[in-house]
């Protein structure tokens, strides 16, 4: 029951920045909602992968390579590039609090010295957050290398 | 006069396809779209054959109609990602393709696409709250939230005021943290938030360069190596002056809650 309440939270949550970056990309007006729907469906499919235990980075590799999928399948429909959904979409996952932590603990050991203790946060959060960029992006990428070889998908 | 009107049209459909990549390419599409819709208009209006070199500021493109070559360059300026324009293209190909377009209507309706774009104050009100729900999903509490979606409302506006400016991206970006940073300390300061790195940290994620990363990797990954590393230097730079953005705020303002 607790597993249902916090993915119908998470799904709405991420569904507001999914449609927020959509607006800074300049989404046809017609195609907000589905990038409203990918994103939400897209969260839940990570929340549901890290409740299982599985990796915060393969969870991710997974959702996005699901988000591609579901992004070629509603490109054909939509006559568009799948880019147009699928990059909003994956947005609410990108690690920036991650990578925020990384950069600070950086500034902080030039200010005030190298101790082991920060060095260890900055090298943790700046991995996590590169893995986690690279599992985003090449999860997009590989739905329309394998299913599209021959010919484009639109 | 047979050849003269032959080399005339393939003249027109080399214009239109080179327009055609140049208005991908500045509006943020990947390099294999670029290179593949050019293409298949090309083909569409009937040479025989599409060829094109694309880097990060420059596209070469010609077309080969019956052993005849004929080539075009055209400069670059990134006009910002506007999906629609992309979207727009895309429509315009494949109706061609259908014989639904002939060359006249192509080329006027490339002429008539104009960029989407948004109202100001939706922009402002959705990315904040956007960053407002960052904020939730990284576990802030509803204080943290308040002060995120002021502080990335007001962020916003000052990179759509700068935009309007047409100041170079990474000034704006280097500009727009600092203003996010600034008022996100403030008011963690003020309301005495406990989780205020939380807070800091989603008030910028509006700087998060997420097309270009995902573009470039893309772009690698399909054997667009150069155009790829460009993206990927060019967002890099983009995060560095993020970054710069959010130290210098930090540092004048003396705040003390980083971690």
């Amino acid at each position: 029951m607790n597993l249902i309440l916090t993915l119908i939270e998470n799904m709405f949550l991420a569904a507001i920045p999914a449609v927020g970056f959509a607006l800074v990309f300049n989404v046809p007006v017609k195609a907000l909602k589905y990038c409203a729907l990918l994103g939400a469906i897209g969260y839940a499919c990570r929340t549901i992968l890290i409740y299982y235990q599985f990796p915060l980075e393969w969870s991710t590799l997974l959702t996005s390579m699901l988000t591609g999928t579901i992004g070629i399948r509603w490109s054909r429909c939509f006559l568009a590039h799948p880019k147009v959904f699928t990059v909003a979409a994956v947005i609410p996952m990108f690690p920036g609090v991650f990578a925020y932590k990384a950069m600070i603990a950086l500034v902080e050991i030039s200010h005030k010295g190298y101790s082991a203790e920060l060095f260890e946060t900055m090298i943790t959060y700046f991995l996590r957050a590169s893995f986690i960029v690279g599992a985003l992006s090449i999860g997009l990428s590989l739905p329309a290398l394998w299913l599209y070889r021959r010919k484009p998908s639109v | 006069m047979e050849f003269d009107k032959v080399h005339q049209r393939q003249r027109e459909i080399t214009r239109l396809c080179i327009q055609c990549a140049l208005l991908l390419l500045q509006h943020g599409a990947e390099s294999m779209l670029v290179e593949q819709l050019s293409t298949r208009l090309g083909k569409a209006l009937g040479v025989d054959e599409v060829e094109s070199s694309i880097s990060a500021n420059a596209i070469v493109l010609s077309t080969i109609y019956k052993g005849h070559c004929l080539t075009s360059t055209r400069k670059n300026v990134d006009r910002g990602i506007n999906m629609h324009v992309v979207t727009e293209v895309q429509r315009i190909v494949i109706l061609t393709e259908h014989r639904l377009l002939g060359i006249d209507e192509v080329e006027k309706r490339l002429n008539h696409i104009k960029p989407l774009r948004y109202p100001r104050w939706l922009m402002v009100l959705m990315v904040g709250l956007s960053c407002a729900s960052f904020c939730k999903l990284a576990g802030g509490d509803w204080d943290a939230v308040l002060a995120t979606l002021l502080a990335s409302g007001v962020a916003m506006y000052a990179r759509q005021v700068i935009t309007s400016f047409q100041i170079n991206p990474l000034i704006n970006f280097f500009a727009t943290a600092f203003v996010a940073t600034t008022v996100a300390g403030w008011l963690v300061d003020w309301m005495d938030i406990s989780k205020a790195s939380i807070a800091m940290a989603s008030s910028v994620l509006l700087l998060v360069p997420g097309f270009p990363l995902i573009n470039s990797v893309a772009d690698m990954f399909k054997g667009h190596i150069n155009t790829g590393i460009a993206r990927w230097v060019m967002a890099s730079l983009l995060t560095l002056s993020t970054c710069i953005g959010v130290v210098v705020a930090i540092t004048v303002w003396g705040f003390r809650s980083w971690l």
